[in-house]
C-alpha cells in the first residue's frame, strides 16, 4: 500500500489487510461453502486460487508483507486430503523454514502469517478462520516493518 | 447396436461407472430418482481407514459428470419399463416434475430464502435438519436446481402463496410441470442403486424409537461440518453434548430375528471411524464400542480398528447386546447386554446410542427387478450371474455395479465400477465412440503473441439480487473500465445463461479481445462453461479468468455493502492484472501405442489380458513360472459355490491361450522399464534370451503368496502332521486320501502369525474363510472326523458368507483364543505324529486341553516376492506391508499415481477370487480407457523448466508425487563452449500441474503455467500498492 494511502487510512478507523491462499480443492471449496452457508466474516481479505497449497512459494508470502499485507494465511487440504498426494506436506515443511524466517530473521510476529488446514465441508471453520484471523491482526495492528 | 447406456443410480457407483464409460467411448444417461447425484457418499462425514473428507473427494467427481458433454444427466427421472435384447434396449424413463425449469434455475437460492416457513425434515441430514418446501438438498449438490415439493409447496397443495415465483428473477418457476415420458435407445444397462439403512424397521430391543438413539448414517451427519448441528457432537433430544457414546455393532445385521442373516460388511470400520472422529470433535466424551467379532475387511482395516483403541481410547467390549432401554427423564440409555468375555450379563448408561444398523438393498429395488427383468436374490439384493463375475446380472447386457449386488465398501464400489464399463466395452465393443461427441469449435483459435498489447473485456455478474444486492454492481463496472488494458466491461443478470454466453462471444469479436474476465460465482463450477465460450469466439481458453464475487464475496459479506463492493473491485482488479501476464496454452496431444503389459499369470491377471483383447487390443502377458493359473493350481475346492479350482482355471486358461491378441511369456520376467504412458519400452528376460515391447499400459498383477510359519507353533520338518492351509489343500486335491487314514481329530488354527502387536499386523481376510470351507470338505469325506478350530474372530464379511459360516459351525467345535494367550502345541511321545493342544477359551473363560492327530496352521497371505525390484523398475510404490499402493485408497484403488500404469488383485491386498476377478476388470477398464482414446491431451497447466536457471539439483524430481521430473545430462551452450550438465525435464504428460515443484526450485528455475510467479506477484503487487 502506497504510504499516503495508509496514512489516509490510518485517520479513519484502521482495518487490516490480509492475503489468504487457498488450494483449488479443498480449502477453497470451503471457501465456497462458507458462501453457499452464508457464514459471515470481515470483508478486508483477498484470496488467491493456486491449485495447491504446495505452489505457495515462500516469496508470495514474503513479497505480500513487503508490499503491506498485515497478515498472511496460507490454506490447504488437510494432511493425507491433498488432490496431489503430498503436496500440503511440502507445504507444512516448508512454511515450518518460512516461519522462522519471518519471526527470527524479519522479527515480525509470527501470529500475521499462518497455515491452516480446511476442507470442503469445513464452511463454517473458514468463516471463524478468517474472522479470528481478522481480529488477531487488529490486536497485533499495522505491520511496519518495511 | 447401440453406443450407450443407461445407468441407474447417481451415488459413487453411478458416478464412476459413468465417467469410465464416456472414456471408454460411450454415451452414458445417467438415471438418479433423486434431485442430486452423490448419493450415499455425499452424507458420510469423512471416510476410513485414512478419514478423508468424503465430500472433498467426492464432489470434485460429481462436478466432472456434470461438465462431461457425453453424460446425460437425468437427475429427478425413473427407470418406467425397459424392452428390448443386449445392444439393442428401449428404456422408459419418467421426468417427475420438479416445478423449475432447469434451463433457467441458476441455484441462487433466492427463492428457498423467501419460501414461507413451512418446513420439513431434510432427507439429507437424516431428518435431523429442517428443509422449505423449495429446497436443493444440499448445498454441493449436481446439478444445483431447486425442487419444490409438491406436498408442503401452498402454491400447489392449496394455489394461495407463489412467493417463488415472484423472487426469482431468472424466471425459473413453473407450477404447471408436468410428468413426462421420454424413451432411450441403448445398448447396455448398468444397476447401481445402492443401499438404505432403515432403522425404524428394527425390533424394538435396540431402542431406535427414542430420541437419543441414532443410526450410523444418521450420526454421519451430525458429525459432518454442515451437517444438521455443524459438526458439533450433540445429542438430538436437547443438544447437549453427550459425555458416553456408545456404538452398537451388528444391530440386526447376522441377525436371523431381525431377518437380516448377512453380514453388512463396512459397520465394524465406519463404526471405528466415527468413535475416532467423535474424539476428534469433542475430547471430553468417551466411546464405547459393542461389538461381535471385529470384520475390518479391506486393506489396513484391521489396524485402523486397533488405532481407535490404542491412540484414540475408544473402549471395546466383546458383547451380545439384548436391549436399549430409556430413562425417560434424562433420555439416557441403558444397555443390557452380555460380556461374552465373561458370560456375565451387565448394564451400560450412556447418553447417546449409535447403531450399526443393516445396511439392505434401497428401497424400490424389487421393483426395478421386475422392470429390469432380472432376479434377486434371497436378501433381496440384485443377483449375480456366477460368483466369479458379480457385475453381471441374470440377464445379459445387464449389469450391476456396487452395494446393489452385496454388501461393500467404496473402493471395492468403485473397482467393480471400473470392472462394469470395461465388460459394457466387450459387449457395445464394435459401436465404441458412435455417440460420443467431440467438442469441435468452429471459429478457428486467434493468434495472440506475448507482445500483443493486452485487450481485456469483463462480465460483472448481478446474479440475480445475489451478487446485486450487496455489491455495487454499476460502481464496480464503473470502475473497472477505467483499469488498464480494460477495453470493455459490462454488467448482465446472470452470466451463466445461453444469452450470455453469446453477449460474450459478441464482445469478444466485436471488440478484438484478447483476455476475457467474468466477475461472478465460483470456478469450482462455472469456470469450464466460460472457457468453452471463449473458445468458441476464437479465444485461447487460458486467457480467460475468473473472479469469485458471489460464493466468496456478496454471500459472506451481506450486511456490508460497501465492504464487499471494495473487496470486489480489488478481486477484479487483481484479476485484471493476472489476465495482462496471461499467455495462450496449448494442449499437447500424445499418441498411445494401443498394447498392454499385463504382469502375473494368475487368475487376475488371465482374466484382465482377456478382457482388453476382447476389446480389440494387444495383451502381452508375463509369467514368472513354467504355467499359468498362480495360485489358483494349488486349490482344491472354491467357496462358498464348492466347485472345482481346475475347473474355473482350465476354463480361464484355455481362452487365454487361443486368444489371438494375447501373447504369452511364460518363465519370464521383466528387466525394463523406460518411457511413460502411451510409450513404454519394455525388455523381458525369458530363459536368457531377452525380448523389447513396445506398451502403452501396464497391469500389475503379481499376486500374493501364503506366510510360512517360521517355526511357530511348532511348524518345522519334524512334525509332519503340522501343516498349512494352502499345504492341505494341496493333499485334498490328491486323489489318494489314505494320509487321513488313522486320522481321528483336526485341529485349525486361525490367525497364526497374523493381527499380531508387532510383525504383520493386518488380517489378511481370506483364512477364515479357507478354513471353514475345509472344515466341511473334511467333514464329507469322513463325517466321523472331529475337528476344532480355534479362532479370535470370524472374518465372513461377503453377502452370502456369514450363512455359509452359519451352516458349517455345527461341523466342528469352535473355541475362542484371544492373542494374550495363544494355543500351545507339544508332540506327544512316541512315534506316531500325536499332539497336545492346550487354549484358554475365552467364551468359556477355561482352559482347555486336548489331544489331535492333524494340526492346520492358518496364516496370512503376504506379498510375493522381488517386488522391490519390480516396484522401482515402474517407479510405483510399495506399502508399509510390501504390497502395492494405489493412488487412493477410497476413489482410485485401481491406479497408481504414475498414469498409465494399474494394478489388480493381491498384489494390491489379500482377497478371494471374486474380488480378484473383479478388480482384474475393473484394471483392464482404467488401462483400456487410454488405449480406446488413441491418444492422450496433456493439460495446458503444467510446469515447465528453464534450463539456463536450472542448477540440476533434483530437488523438484523429489517431490514430484507423480515422478513427472527427471534430472537427466543435457548439453548446454555457452558463448564459446559447450558443456554436458544436469538439468531437470518434466514430462508434459505425467505433470499434473500442482506447482510443488516449482515452490521447491531453490533457483526459481521452474514456472508453473496459469500460476506463474510474474502472474502471481501481479496480484500481489496490485492488490497491496495500487
Ligand atoms: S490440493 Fe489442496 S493442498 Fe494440495
Amino acid at each position: 500500500m502506497s504510504k499516503a494511502k495508509k496514512k489516509a487510512k490510518q485517520k479513519e478507523e484502521w482495518t487490516p489487510e490480509l492475503l489468504v491462499f487457498c488450494c483449488n480443492w479443498c480449502s477453497y471449496a470451503g471457501a465456497d461453502l462458507a458462501g453457499v452457508s452464508r457464514f459471515q466474516y470481515p470483508p478486508n481479505m483477498r484470496i488467491i486460487r493456486v491449485m495447491c497449497s504446495g505452489r505457495v512459494d515462500p516469496t508470495f508470502v514474503l513479497k505480500a508483507l513487503k508490499d503491506g499485507a498485515d497478515g498472511v494465511l496460507i490454506t490447504g487440504c488437510h494432511i493425507g486430503d491433498c488432490h496431489y498426494i503430498s503436496g500440503n506436506e511440502y507445504t507444512r515443511d516448508r512454511f515450518k523454514k518460512l516461519h522462522e524466517i519471518i519471526i527470527k530473521q524479519l522479527g515480525i510476529d509470527g501470529k500475521r502469517v499462518r497455515l491452516e488446514w480446511v476442507s470442503a465441508s469445513e464452511g463454517k471453520r473458514f468463516a471463524d478462520l478468517i474472522t479470528e484471523f481478522t481480529n488477531q491482526i487488529k490486536e497485533l495492528g499495522p505491520l511496519k516493518v518495511f | 447396436m447401440e453406443g450407450s447406456v443407461v445407468v441407474i443410480g447417481g451415488g459413487i457407483a453411478g458416478i464412476q461407472t459413468s465417467l469410465d464409460l464416456t472414456e471408454l467411448g460411450f454415451k452414458v444417461y445417467l438415471v438418479e430418482r433423486n434431485p442430486s447425484i452423490g448419493g450415499r457418499m455425499a452424507q458420510l462425514d469423512k471416510t476410513f481407514p485414512t478419514n478423508d473428507c468424503s465430500l472433498c473427494i467426492l464432489a470434485p467427481k460429481m462436478v466432472e459428470v456434470f461438465r462431461n458433454p457425453n453424460i446425460e444427466l437425468m437427475t429427478y427421472h425413473e427407470v418406467k419399463k425397459v424392452e428390448g435384447k443386449p445392444g439393442d434396449f428401449t428404456v422408459t424413463v419418467l421426468k417427475k416434475p420438479r416445478y423449475i425449469d432447469e434451463t433457467k434455475c441458476k441455484g441462487c437460492g433466492d427463492c428457498a430464502a423467501k419460501c414461507p416457513k413451512i418446513e420439513v425434515p431434510n432427507v439429507f441430514d437424516m431428518n435431523l435438519g429442517k428443509r422449505k418446501s423449495i429446497y436443493i438438498p444440499f448445498p454441493q449438490a449436481v446439478p444445483p436446481i431447486y425442487v419444490i415439493d409438491p406436498e408442503i409447496c401452498l402454491k400447489l397443495t392449496k394455489g394461495v402463496c407463489g412467493v417463488c415465483e415472484k423472487v426469482c428473477q431468472a424466471e425459473a418457476i413453473d407450477y404447471e410441470q408436468k410428468p413426462q415420458e421420454i424413451k432411450l435407445t441403448v445398448g447396455a444397462i448398468v444397476a447401481a442403486t445402492g443401499f438404505d439403512m432403515p432403522a425404524e424397521e428394527l425390533t424394538s430391543r435396540w431402542g431406535y424409537q427414542y430420541e437419543n438413539v441414532v443410526s450410523a448414517l444418521e450420526y454421519e451427519r451430525i458429525l459432518c461440518a454442515s451437517g444438521p448441528f455443524d459438526g458439533r457432537v450433540l445429542r438430538p433430544s436437547d443438544q447437549e453434548e453427550p459425555e458416553k457414546i456408545a456404538f452398537i455393532q451388528c444391530a440386526g445385521s447376522r441377525d436371523l430375528h431381525e431377518n437380516i442373516p448377512y453380514c453388512s460388511s463396512v459397520c465394524c470400520m465406519y463404526t471405528a471411524k466415527e468413535a475416532i472422529i467423535t474424539k476428534e470433535h469433542s475430547e471430553n466424551s468417551n466411546c464405547y464400542v459393542f461389538r461381535h467379532d471385529i470384520r475390518a475387511y479391506g486393506k489396513n482395516f484391521y489396524e485402523f480398528t486397533q488405532r481407535a483403541q490404542k491412540d484414540y481410547g475408544v473402549q471395546y467390549f466383546q458383547t451380545k447386546v439384548s436391549t436399549v432401554v430409556e430413562d425417560h427423564e434424562t433420555k439416557d440409555l441403558m444397555i443390557h447386554y452380555e460380556d461374552l468375555k465373561t458370560g456375565k450379563f451387565n448394564d451400560f448408561h450412556a447418553n447417546l446410542v449409535v447403531l450399526a444398523t443393516p445396511l439392505v438393498p434401497s428401497k424400490g429395488t424389487e421393483e426395478l427387478a421386475q422392470v429390469l427383468g432380472v432376479e434377486v436374490d434371497k436378501y433381496h439384493f440384485f443377483k449375480e450371474k456366477s460368483f466369479f463375475n458379480k457385475c453381471l446380472s441374470s440377464k445379459d447386457g445387464m449389469f450391476l455395479c456396487g452395494f446393489c449386488q452385496g454388501p461393500k465398501d467404496i473402493p471395492e464400489t468403485v473397482a467393480d465400477a471400473s470392472g462394469v464399463a470395461s465388460q459394457v466395452a466387450n459387449l457395445l465393443n464394435s459401436v465404441k465412440y458412435t455417440e460420443i461427441k467431440e467438442k469441435v469449435f468452429e471459429v478457428p483459435e486467434m493468434e495472440v503473441k506475448i507482445t500483443d498489447e493486452p485487450r481485456i473485456g469483463v462480465l460483472v455478474c448481478h446474479c440475480g439480487i445475489n451478487i446485486g444486492k450487496y455489491v455495487d454492481v454499476s460502481g464496480v463496472v464503473e470502475y473497472v473500465e477505467k483499469l488498464p488494458y480494460v477495453v470493455h466491461c459490462e454488467a448482465n443478470l446472470y452470466s451463466c445463461s445461453p444469452d450470455s454466453q453469446a453477449r460474450i462471444k459478441e464482445v469478444i469479436q466485436e471488440k478484438n479481445l484478447n483476455r476475457f474476465i467474468v466477475a461472478s460465482c465460483t470456478p469450482r463450477t462455472h469456470e469450464a462453461l466460460f472457457q468453452e465460450t471463449c473458445q468458441e469466439a476464437g479465444l485461447n481458453k487460458y486467457l480467460f479468468e475468473m473472479v469469485n464475487i458471489r460464493d466468496q464475496c456478496s454471500w459472506v459479506h451481506m450486511g456490508d455493502n460497501e465492504g464487499a463492493t471494495a473487496k470486489a473491485k480489488d478481486l477484479i482488479r487483481m484479476a485484471v492484472a493476472k489476465a495482462r501476464l496471461l499467455k495462450p496454452l496449448t494442449e499437447a496431444s500424445l499418441d498411445i501405442t494401443p498394447t498392454a503389459l499385463i504382469i502375473g499369470g494368475g487368475v487376475t491377471g488371465m482374466t484382465a489380458a482377456l478382457n482388453i483383447a476382447n476389446q480389440g487390443f494387444k495383451a502381452y502377458k508375463v509369467e514368472k513360472e513354467d504355467k499359468l493359473g498362480g495360485n489358483l493350481n494349488n486349490l482344491n475346492v472354491l467357496y462358498p459355490i464348492q466347485e472345482d479350482a481346475a475347473i474355473l482355471l482350465n476354463v480361464i486358461q484355455d481362452k487365454v491361450k487361443k486368444h489371438k491378441n494375447i501373447e504369452i511369456f511364460l518363465k519370464s520376467q521383466i528387466k525394463d522399464v523406460k518411457g511413460f504412458i502411451g510409450n513404454y519400452n519394455v525388455s523381458i528376460a525369458m530363459n536368457k534370451k531377452s525380448q523389447g515391447l513396445k506398451i502403452g499400459t501396464i497391469i500389475v498383477a503379481t499376486g500374493a503368496q501364503e506366510l510360512k510359519p517360521n517355526g511357530d507353533f511348532q511348524y518345522n520338518k519334524k512334525n509332519k502332521n503340522i501343516i498349512t492351509q494352502l499345504e492341505l489343500e494341496q493333499k485334498l486335491k490328491e486323489k489318494d486320501k489314505s494320509w487321513l487314514d488313522n486320522i481321528k481329530r483336526v485341529t485349525t488354527i486361525l490367525c497364526v502369525d497374523a493381527r499380531q502387536k508387532e510383525g504383520i499386523t493386518y488380517c489378511s481376510n481370506v483364512c477364515c474363510g479357507v478354513s471353514i470351507k475345509n472344515v466341511s470338505i473334511l467333514k464329507e469325506l469322513r463325517p466321523d472326523l472331529e475337528i476344532v478350530v480355534l479362532y479370535r474372530d470370524i472374518q465372513m464379511a461377503k453377502k452370502e458368507f456369514e450363512e455359509y459360516y452359519r451352516e458349517r459351525r455345527k461341523d466342528a467345535i469352535f473355541l475362542r483364543y484371544d492373542l494374550d494367550q495363544i494355543p500351545t502345541i507339544s508332540k506327544k511321545g512316541g512315534k506316531s505324529e500325536k499332539y497336545d493342544i492346550k487354549v484358554f477359551d475365552t467364551n468359556l473363560q477355561d482352559e482347555i486341553e486336548f489331544e489331535t492327530d492333524l494340526i492346520i496352521l492358518s496364516t496370512p497371505m503376504i506379498p510375493a516376492d522381488n517386488l522391490d525390484e519390480l516396484a522401482k523398475m515402474l517407479k510405483v510404490p510399495l506399502d508399509k506391508n510390501g504390497f502395492f499402493l494405489e493412488a487412493h485408497v477410497k476413489l482410485r484403488p485401481l491406479d497408481f499415481a504414475t498414469d498409465g500404469i494399474f494394478l489388480a488383485g493381491c498384489a494390491q491386498w489379500p482377497k478371494n477370487i471374486q474380488d480378484s476377478i473383479s478388480q482384474a476388470n475393473g484394471a483392464a477398464g482404467r488401462a483400456s480407457r487410454f488405449l480406446s482414446a488413441k491418444t492422450i491431451k496433456t493439460s495446458g497447466l503444467i510446469a515447465e523448466v528453464n534450463p539456463e536457471r536450472c542448477i540440476g539439483c533434483g530437488k523438484c524430481e523429489s517431490v514430484c508425487p507423480y515422478n513427472a521430473i527427471e534430472i537427466k545430462e543435457a548439453s548446454m551452450e555457452f558463448e564459446d563452449v559447450s558443456l554436458v550438465l544436469k538439468k531437470s525435464f518434466i514430462n508434459s504428460a505425467l505433470c499434473k500441474g500442482c506447482g510443488t515443484c516449482a515452490a521447491t526450485c531453490p533457483n526459481g528455475a521452474i514456472s508453473v503455467k496459469h500460476y506463474d510467479f510474474d502472474q502471481i506477484f501481479a496480484m500481489i503487487e496490485t492488490y497491496l500498492l495500487d
